[in-house]
């Protein structure tokens, strides 16, 4: 919690590998992930701050409503 | 709880076991349909998905409601351990424990969704086809013991249920989903340019 107030970020990660181009997750975050032209998704934000509740709460309902479970919201350490 | 019976419980018993199945038979309908990719364009397929998990939430509730007003009464001699372990109730046994093992496979499928995130994807998906088991039982269940099981109305009720989630099936087995279909209309890149129009 306290690194969040410090600006931790974070970032959409597709399984390529389970991903099987539902497209559930360009519905559910569009703001964050855009398809190609065979559906599969293209994750456009590198990284956004933990604080910013609607992306978070966006990239939650993605990982939440991937059919095939190949999202993960991943923490973006410190560099 | 001695001696308790009144008939509106086993009105209630028989009331919402005839809408948890035809709950179930929704949740059995729109489950192929999340599968095989239908939505996109006026609906949401991610709205599919919510519909499937919220009116299982619903058919599960009830269920639950069916087996309490039937543990409940007492003009059956069906407890609660008969309503988790097959074939302990001494009230029509095998129909009653087709409907206990219906009970037990939609909670081993209600649970490892509930805990989808920390299980291994394959795992949680065979689990998932126990629905077919599970629904076919409760079915089955409603067919053999059900008090209304030989009225018109359920009988009705039994052959669209069964139909529906027949066709639900074939259709999950031979639709082609559109795998590689591409954006969606809901998509922001699908919308024509702005100043594009077509003339």
């Amino acid at each position: 919690m306290a690194m969040r107030k410090r600006g931790a970020s974070f970032r959409l990660v597709v399984d390529p590998v389970r991903c099987d181009g539902y497209g559930h997750c360009h519905e559910l975050a569009p703001e964050l992930v855009t398809l190609d032209e065979w559906g599969y998704p293209i994750i456009t934000a590198n990284a956004f701050p933990g604080n910013d509740r609607e992306l978070m709460r966006s990239a939650q309902l993605a990982v939440r409503g991937c059919p095939r479970m190949a999202l993960v919201i991943e923490k973006i350490s410190a560099q | 709880m001695i001696g308790f019976t009144t008939p509106y419980l086993w009105y209630s018993s028989r009331a919402t076991g005839a809408v948890s199945l035809c709950l179930l038979t929704l949740v059995m309908v729109l489950g192929p349909l999340v599968s095989t990719r239908v939505g996109g364009r006026r609906i949401g397929r991610f709205a599919i998905n919510e519909l499937h998990r919220s009116l299982s939430m619903v058919a599960m509730l009830f269920v639950a409601i069916h087996v309490t007003a039937t543990v409940i009464d007492t003009y059956v001699p069906i407890g609660i351990l008969s309503a988790f372990v097959p074939f302990t109730s001494p009230y029509r046994r095998l129909p009653v424990a087709i409907g206990t093992v219906a009970i037990d496979l939609m909670i081993a499928v209600w649970l490892t969704s509930y805990f989808k995130e920390k299980l291994r994807p394959d795992l949680w998906r065979a689990i998932h086809w126990l629905s077919y088991g599970s629904f076919v039982a409760a079915l089955a269940h409603g067919y053999l013991t059900g008090t209304d099981a030989h009225t018109r109305w359920y009988l009705i009720l039994t052959v669209g249920c069964g139909a529906a989630s027949m066709a639900a099936i074939v259709w999950r087995i031979t639709a082609r989903p559109e795998r590689a279909g591409g954006r969606t209309a809901l998509s922001p890149l699908d919308a024509p340019a702005p100043g594009r129009r077509k003339s």
